[in-house]
């Protein structure tokens, strides 16, 4: 009897532990121990389709010719939706000292990983080209975060019903007082377009010095300065879409301005270009970029696993990934923003940054900071 | 025999929720540890008294106790309306049936088959400034309001994704109540209304009430209708959840939450539980 009921709690056990593998995530499997794995970069990415197209259709396949013998093995999670299952699984594979099934990644997640020492350190001996980075980009990522690619938020409008767009921030706060119900942006949470016109209204009001610790630190004390920006915020309530709905997520605003529900938003550069490149935004909407401030933006970063057991690999790739040419096919394939300095780039390619300094962009928060952003943003301002 | 069972249930519920609670006290050592190095805002335990920090960030915070009374009349409102709908459509197919009576029953089952977050664009849209409803009323010079982005598109959402089930349920019930006693009831001189009150509800009243408390602790937790139809300020704890784990990185509050609600479904748990025992007391199984 006790050996029966032994064996059904075996089987019992088993049974979940195969039905929780079934759960998980398909993750690649290491390809087999020895030579062969060392030479093979598992790329993990959580983010939308042209970043994998990205790395599925050019940087890997280029990494591939000009490195016999070494693969790249990309794995897409799409709009990063099961971000916290993959920095648990992260966590748990640096704790448990195992190999966490990717060797490189590109998430939103790397600076907030960097901090809990999940990944690689990585400095200019490691990665050359990171000495030609802007520094607070590089600190804002965190001692693992390698800044690749960028991007900024611009102001899209309807170039139909507004010939002469507002060009600083002032001109559009006056536009959404004077055009009630015209403008909206997402909310900061759902998105980095909402989060970025936010981040400007704040920053209106934040000393310069303040601003610089926020960005690269957790400067909590510092969060004070935002009063005012707020108070500015909750006021434009009465003026945005519906007189205080903010949609959830970028592409929502996108929805709303394409359809012509709004006529102004503030959107990110590289999905807007792509929006009106595939035709899903129409070609009367345009955009441009506000001044003093500017709206923020920022760079993407790639993070190396602490114990993956392909580090060499996966170094050699993320510095494949900053030479000129790789960086001009981030600027050519999803209209990002190189992270090395423009004059590196082609020359055909420098004229298309003619009106924005992909090198000086006014970086976002630090990440923590940010969250509170969100979490201050949802208690002061809709429906107050 | 019953071991292999109760360890599945213990290894994973059990022991989830032991964590969580040790987590949302302050305990983060062990098993926390890595969640409690990641968030922010997280109150420690000192030693082996536990916290109730994070409890209290939330109790003073308008907006919770403001999401919390949502939540409540969300509740409250959708399962009433879901109730007397599913109880009004069994009524019907129990006493006038016929090809109408199939017809209704059969399109209460249909949002069964259509997935919540489709359903959710699709009722945001129909509500939408630029929506069916408005467009129709905009032919006959009329302005309708806007309801996409509010309570009421939570609400009408709500009964949409919870009336199938809770139907199939109600009118079963219904159609389980012996002809002979309504046509006794008949005979001896009562109304419409008088069988419907005094005979055909109380004999289908546990189905009726599993109906409501399944109803209504769906309700409590959905998450997908509130966040896509929803406006952002007050909205369901559901959402709040999600955001304070994810958006605001706050993850101890954001199971202080999970807490709260779990001790509100508990309570409508408990109702089930009643009725649960009420009809295996009848059939004679207790």
């Amino acid at each position: 009897m006790k050996l029966t009921n032994a064996l059904g709690v075996t089987a019992a056990i088993a049974a979940t532990a195969l039905a929780l593998t079934g759960c998980a995530q398909s993750s690649t499997s290491p390809a087999s121990t020895g030579d062969a794995a060392t030479k093979t970069v598992r790329v993990f990415i959580s983010g939308d389709t042209n970043i994998q197209n990205l790395w599925e259709k050019d940087l890997g396949p280029a990494f591939e010719k000009a490195n016999p013998g070494y693969k790249v093995q990309v794995t897409i999670d799409l709009h990063g939706e099961h971000d916290a299952q993959t920095l648990a699984k992260l966590t748990s594979s640096v704790e448990q000292k195992k190999s966490p099934d990717f060797d490189l990644v590109d998430a939103g997640f790397v600076p907030k990983a960097s901090t809990a020492n999940l990944l690689t350190p990585v400095d200019s001996t490691k990665i050359s080209a990171i000495s030609s980075v802007s520094a607070d980009v590089v600190k804002a990522g965190g001692t693992g975060g390698i800044p690749y690619r960028g991007s900024s938020v611009l102001l899209a409008y309807d170039s139909k019903s507004i010939p002469t767009p507002p060009k600083t921030l002032d001109d559009l706060l006056a536009w959404i007082k004077a055009n009630p119900g015209k403008f909206t942006y997402n909310s900061p949470k759902s998105g980095g377009s909402g989060s970025s016109f936010v981040a400007t209204v704040l920053d209106k009001y934040v000393p310069a010095d303040a601003r610089q610790k926020m960005t690269t630190s957790y400067a909590k004390d510092l969060e004070s300065n935002w009063d005012q920006g707020f108070a500015e915020l909750k006021g434009l309530n009465q003026y945005v879409y519906q007189k205080g709905v903010y949609p959830n997520g970028n592409q929502q605003t996108l929805d709303l301005l394409s359809k012509g529900q709004i006529t102004m938003a503030p959107v990110w550069s590289d999905q807007f270009t792509t929006g009106v490149t595939n035709g899903s935004i129409p070609s009367t909407i345009k955009s441009v970029q506000i001044s003093n401030p500017s709206f923020t933006g920022g760079a993407a970063y790639l993070g190396i696993p602490a114990n993956t057991p392909n580090m060499d690999a996966a170094v050699k790739l993320a510095n494949f990934v900053l030479q000129p040419e790789q960086q001009a096919m981030i600027v050519k394939d999803i209209s990002g923003y190189p992270a090395i300095p423009l004059n590196q780039l082609p020359a055909d390619l420098q004229t298309k940054f003619a009106s924005a300094d992909p090198n000086n962009l006014r970086l976002p928060y630090f990440d923590q900071v940010g969250k509170d952003l969100n979490n201050q943003w949802d208690q002061k301002v809709p429906g107050q | 025999m019953a071991l292999p069972p109760i360890v599945l249930i213990a290894l994973f519920i059990g022991f989830p929720i032991l964590l969580a609670l040790g987590f949302s006290l302050g305990f983060t050592g062990g098993l926390n540890h890595t969640i409690s190095v990641i968030g922010q805002n997280v109150h420690e335990a000192q030693g082996a008294s536990p916290t109730f920090g994070a409890y209290g960030d939330l109790f003073v915070d308008r907006r919770f106790l403001g999401d919390l009374g949502v939540t409540v009349i969300v509740t409250l409102v959708s399962t009433t309306a879901v109730v007397v709908l599913a109880t009004g459509i069994g009524l019907y197919l129990k006493f006038r049936g016929g090809v109408l009576g199939k017809i209704l029953s059969g399109l209460a089952v249909v949002p069964l088959f259509i997935p919540v977050v489709i359903a959710s664009w699709a009722i945001l849209g129909f509500y939408s400034a630029d929506g069916f409803l408005r467009s129709v009323f905009a032919l006959a010079g009329l302005e309708f309001p806007v309801w996409s982005f509010s309570m009421v598109t939570v609400i009408i959402g709500s009964v949409w994704t919870s009336l199938p089930f809770a139907t199939l349920l109600v009118t079963s019930g219904l159609q389980a109540v012996p002809q002979a006693m309504i046509d006794a009831a008949r005979d001896a001189g009562a109304s419409f209304w008088r069988v419907v009150t005094s005979v055909v509800v109380p004999m289908a009243g546990v189905p009726i009430i599993i109906a409501t408390t399944f109803t209504a602790i769906g309700i409590l937790g959905s998450f997908t209708v509130p966040y896509f139809t929803g406006p952002n300020s007050p909205n369901m704890l559901g959402v709040d959840m999600s955001n304070y784990f994810s958006a605001f990185n706050q993850p101890q509050q954001a199971v202080v939450m999970a807490f709260v609600v779990f001790i509100i479904a508990s309570g409508i748990a408990a109702v089930y539980v009643w009725a649960n025992f009420r009809s295996a007391k009848e059939s004679g199984a207790v």
